[in-house]
């Protein structure tokens, strides 16, 4: 029997944690005298922005994080951050397939599998948003509190006053007014209990989770053909599983925020297209730029933008 | 080998004041982007990102400064209770034992440089930040608290007092 | 190996280090070195502990300490801390031990709002103990009471590790911050008594001195010369947290300012005094960050290990009556809370602690507090509890191990007090909560 050690970016408790651990335990169980994971813990165990390098270095064999913790090594990740596709389609048309191979080349590391995909992001505020006579969301009066995934977005397009503030901070900075409105991703306002004082979701939603399985490249290859079977296969039923057990968790959330006073403001025609497509395109933007310095350069571009955007699905 | 000492003291006061200058910073920068924001102006975002730099530049550049100054707290239990020879020996070879330490991190530390080179690495919050820029911090304050416990290992004076309690 | 052996090994290898006289921050960093060689697979493992260094050192949270003990350190080579300190001496005549009576409140006031508690620390030790040192007070008149006000910080909100908990345990954060109300008046009322007592059974401690009887009018011309200014500054940065002008964090470089400006307005400013300042603030800072880098690594061993998790896995599975499967678990915080800093131990105790804390009956928001106050009474806890050091760091220099550890000891038996009056009388963290 084989063992791989694991962490995840996360704090155990967390939706996306738990949704990692139920992975394991389905590897452990179809791996029963072949493939064991062993999970070591989560960033109490290596620091969260640590756990990418760590990985890489074989400290520890597997880790779950969101591409974005990396993407100063991997900018392509962009494409999952900025995909309206989920991990059932891309796995399907192939775009997974190339992400893994970027990983292979770029950080030595096997990418086995996106989880979690298809949760969006909001925009969530405090007050109710306004719109100028061309139906754009007015930001002037809006303290919103920004992070690295998305500064691009706010500040680019929105001409936001971004905030950065730290997950942990943002609970008292919306309960004293330092910010008051974030961008949060569907699911799991509820846990970080941010609804307390939200009370508007902006739509519509953008962006795309892009958390993932990464395996160091020379465990991977030292494992046996079995162990690597058993690994990739639970991973890809775990990827459409995973949508489909956070969509309704979405769904759940949705409906015990309306039911806690949570009300919906929705961008409309035109200002509601340049608002997604400003979402993506700047996001596109910092890729590309960023594809180019790399010295593999920028080649993938187009591929990666075809294989996880589908025009027609907005 | 005297003016080579004196040079080399000043660079590790010169690593001080720029520590010093660094918390200084820590206090500007944060009033700024507070006021910025208050006012209703997009405080640049460097402002908070340079803070958060600032914090591991001032510890990394001071720290070498401060062991001269044998600041880096330590308790004295065992040193307390021994004869006058044994507890200089003792002394000795824990501040030798702190050479290894920071030499083993130094060694490190440029590896982890290099690395961060090969990789292209950058950290990224606000702005992408070239990661090696950060880690030279380490091979160079280590490197230099190497030599300054080396000097309570070979040198006149030394790190423990003998007095029983927290030293610093 | 077993998390036993890698738990012994550990910790022995820093209590060892530590007992022989190498600095703190060392004897975590040989420590973390000998735990990355072995469990993280040899050299690599040491640059992943340089790696999460980088990421410990790199962190707005750590901002407020340099900034506090600027303000602190601002007041005290000015001058502007003698003159307020001599105003309330004056104004509150002969009362024994009026300066200890005086951190316990400025300080709940304080800490209250700051939540950190190593600033908090830092802030009131640079200020108040130099001072009271001056004026005869023993140390565990001044430090004893600085010790002890942490443990207000942390649940009296507005509280940022109780918020962290309370998303963590994913138990209402409201009624956490709330349940810590009444506690925290109960700890801050028990201090008081404490002071009292001590200034009752050793009146030399704090020396009842005469000062001179003051006219109502002389009284109050005092008030608005010498303590309205700096209790000002106090109340503006307080101030500046609640409307939201600041976060915590940022609240303290507008203290540092604001004892700059104050002491240009008194015409105390030197560029001598600013020079020392900074010199003494920059000493306890460095001090303290390169400890904070060691045992920030030192919790991710000994979690990356297993031996932590070992340790609470073992704690908690014993099948025992549920008050000494809670004194159990705070037993295990206390011993986690003396090697690893507080976030780490949340993370690693809540997802094992909470379902077990609920299996035994326990009402989470209670158990919450508890978990709290073990954390922060692990922070000042002998012999290696973190707010111990950075009191040293700040502390006249002719004060000791002992001093510090005798003076911490009347304020942690009050904190355990409390936990006794909170397993004895549940409601009173919960009867606030249950209102709402
Ligand atoms: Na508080
Ligand atoms: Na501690």
């Amino acid at each position: 029997e084989e063992t791989i050690t694991a962490v995840h970016a996360f704090p155990e408790t967390l939706i996306y944690t738990q949704s990692f651990l139920s992975f394991v335990d389905m590897v452990n169980e179809a791996g029963e005298g072949v493939i064991q994971i062993d999970v070591l813990g989560g960033p109490e165990a290596i620091g969260m922005f640590q756990q990418p390098d760590a990985v890489r270095d074989g400290v520890v064999d597997m880790v779950y994080t969101p591409g974005s913790f990396y993407g100063g090594a991997l900018p392509e990740k962009d494409a999952l951050v900025a995909s309206n596709l989920t991990a059932i389609e891309t796995r399907e048309n192939g775009g997974i397939d190339l992400i893994n191979e970027i990983h292979q080349e770029k950080m030595g590391l096997y990418y086995l599998g996106w989880f979690d995909s298809g949760v969006t992001y909001n925009l969530w505020s405090v007050n109710e948003p306004s719109v100028d006579e061309d139906g754009n969301l007015v930001i002037d009066d809006i303290r919103l509190r920004g992070n690295a995934v998305y500064n691009a977005f706010f500040t680019d397009y929105l001409e936001a006053q971004v905030i950065d503030l730290p997950t942990g901070d943002v609970y008292s900075a919306l309960e004293r007014g330092t910010v008051d409105a974030t961008g949060w991703t569907q699911i799991g306002l509820i846990d970080l209990r941010w609804n307390e004082f939200l009370n508007w979701r902006i739509e519509p939603n953008f962006f795309s989770t892009d958390l993932g399985v990464i395996v160091n490249l020379e465990k991977w290859n030292s494992l046996s053909q079995e162990a690597q079977t058993i690994l990739q296969d639970v991973a890809i039923e775990h990827e459409r599983m995973s949508v489909e057990a956070l969509r309704a968790k979405r769904d759940e959330d949705f409906a015990a925020l309306e039911e806690g006073g949570m009300q919906v403001f929705s961008l409309e025609g035109d200002a509601r297209a340049a608002y997604l497509e400003a979402a993506r395109s700047t996001t596109w933007n910092r890729m590309r730029t960023l594809m180019e310095e790399s010295p593999q350069g920028a080649d993938n571009y187009d591929r990666l933008i075809e294989l996880f955007y589908d025009p027609a699905m907005d | 080998m005297a003016l080579l000492t004196r040079l080399y003291d000043r660079f590790v006061d010169a690593m001080a004041l720029i520590a010093a200058s660094m918390l200084l910073w820590l206090m500007v920068s944060v009033i700024t982007s507070v006021l910025m924001r208050n006012a209703g102006i997009q405080p640049f975002a460097w402002l908070f990102t340079s803070a958060e730099y600032a914090i591991l530049y001032m510890t990394m550049l001071g720290a070498p400064w401060l062991v001269r100054k044998k600041g880096h707290v330590h308790i004295e239990l065992v040193t307390a209770v021994l004869p006058a020879t044994l507890r200089r020996l003792l002394s000795r070879a824990v501040a030798a034992a702190c050479v290894v330490v920071c030499l083993i991190l130094t060694w490190k530390g440029i590896d982890l440089v290099a690395t961060n080179l090969e990789r292209n690495d950058f950290d990224v919050r606000a702005y992408f930040y070239p990661r090696w820029l950060l880690t030279i911090a380490f091979p160079i304050s280590f490197g230099l608290m190497a030599i300054e416990f080396s000097r309570f290992t070979f040198g006149r004076d030394l790190l423990h007092s003998g007095e029983a309690g927290i030293h610093e | 190996m077993e998390w036993y052996e890698a738990l012994a090994l550990l910790l022995g290898a820093i209590v060892a280090l530590m007992a022989l006289g190498m600095p703190i921050a060392l004897a975590f960093l040989a420590a973390n070195i000998i735990g990355a060689w072995i469990f993280m697979g040899g050299e690599r493992g040491v640059a992943l502990l340089l790696n999460n260094g980088l990421g410990a050192l790199t962190k707005f949270a750590l901002m407020p300490i340099p900034l506090f003990l600027l303000m602190g350190e601002v007041f005290f080579h000015t001058g502007l801390g003698k003159r307020m300190f001599n105003a309330i001496d004056q104004l509150l005549g002969k009362l024994p031990g009026r300066l200890s009576y005086v951190t316990v409140l400025g300080g709940t006031g304080f800490s209250t709002l700051s939540g950190s508690s190593m600033g908090s620390t830092a802030l009131l030790g640079s200020l108040m103990v130099p001072e009271m040192s001056a004026r005869g007070y023993k140390k565990k008149m001044s430090i004893g009471p600085i010790l002890g006000t942490g443990g207000l910080a942390i649940i009296i909100p507005p509280s940022a590790l109780a918020v962290l908990l309370a998303t963590l345990a994913q138990i209402d954060v409201g009624a956490l911050l709330i349940a810590g109300v009444v506690p925290g008046l109960i700890l801050a009322g028990l201090y008081i008594i404490a002071i009292f007592v001590m200034t009752r059974m050793d009146p030399s401690a704090a020396p009842a001195y005469e000062v001179p009887r003051l006219s109502v009018g002389a009284k109050l011309a005092l008030v608005m010369t010498d303590v309205v200014p700096m209790v000002g500054l106090m109340v503006v940065i307080v101030t500046l947290m609640i409307i939201g002008f600041a976060t915590p964090s940022e609240a303290a470089a507008f203290g540092a300012l604001g004892a700059i400006l104050l002491s240009v307005v008194f015409r105390c400013f030197t560029w001598e005094a600013m020079k020392k300042s900074i010199h003494g603030a920059l000493r306890v800072t460095l001090m303290a960050y390169l400890i904070v880098f060691g045992s920030a690594t030192f919790s991710q061993i000994l979690a990356f290990s297993g031996a932590s998790r070992g340790l609470i896995g073992w704690a908690t599975g014993f099948d025992l009556d549920p008050l000494v499967m809670l004194l159990v678990m705070f037993g295990v915080l206390l011993t986690l809370g003396m090697f690893m800093e507080q976030i780490s131990i949340m993370l690693l105790t809540v997802p094992i602690f909470f379902p077990l804390a609920i299996s035994l009956g326990f009402e989470p928001i209670w158990f919450a507090l508890i978990m709290l106050l073990a954390l922060e009474i692990s922070f000042t806890t002998p012999p290696f509890g973190l707010l111990l050091f950075v009191m040293k760091g700040v502390a006249p220099p002719d004060t000791t191990m002992r001093d510090i550890y005798v003076a911490a000891i009347p304020f942690i038996a009050c904190s355990l007090l409390l936990v006794g009056l909170l397993i004895a009388f549940p409601n009173l963290a919960l009867w606030l909560p249950s209102l709402g």
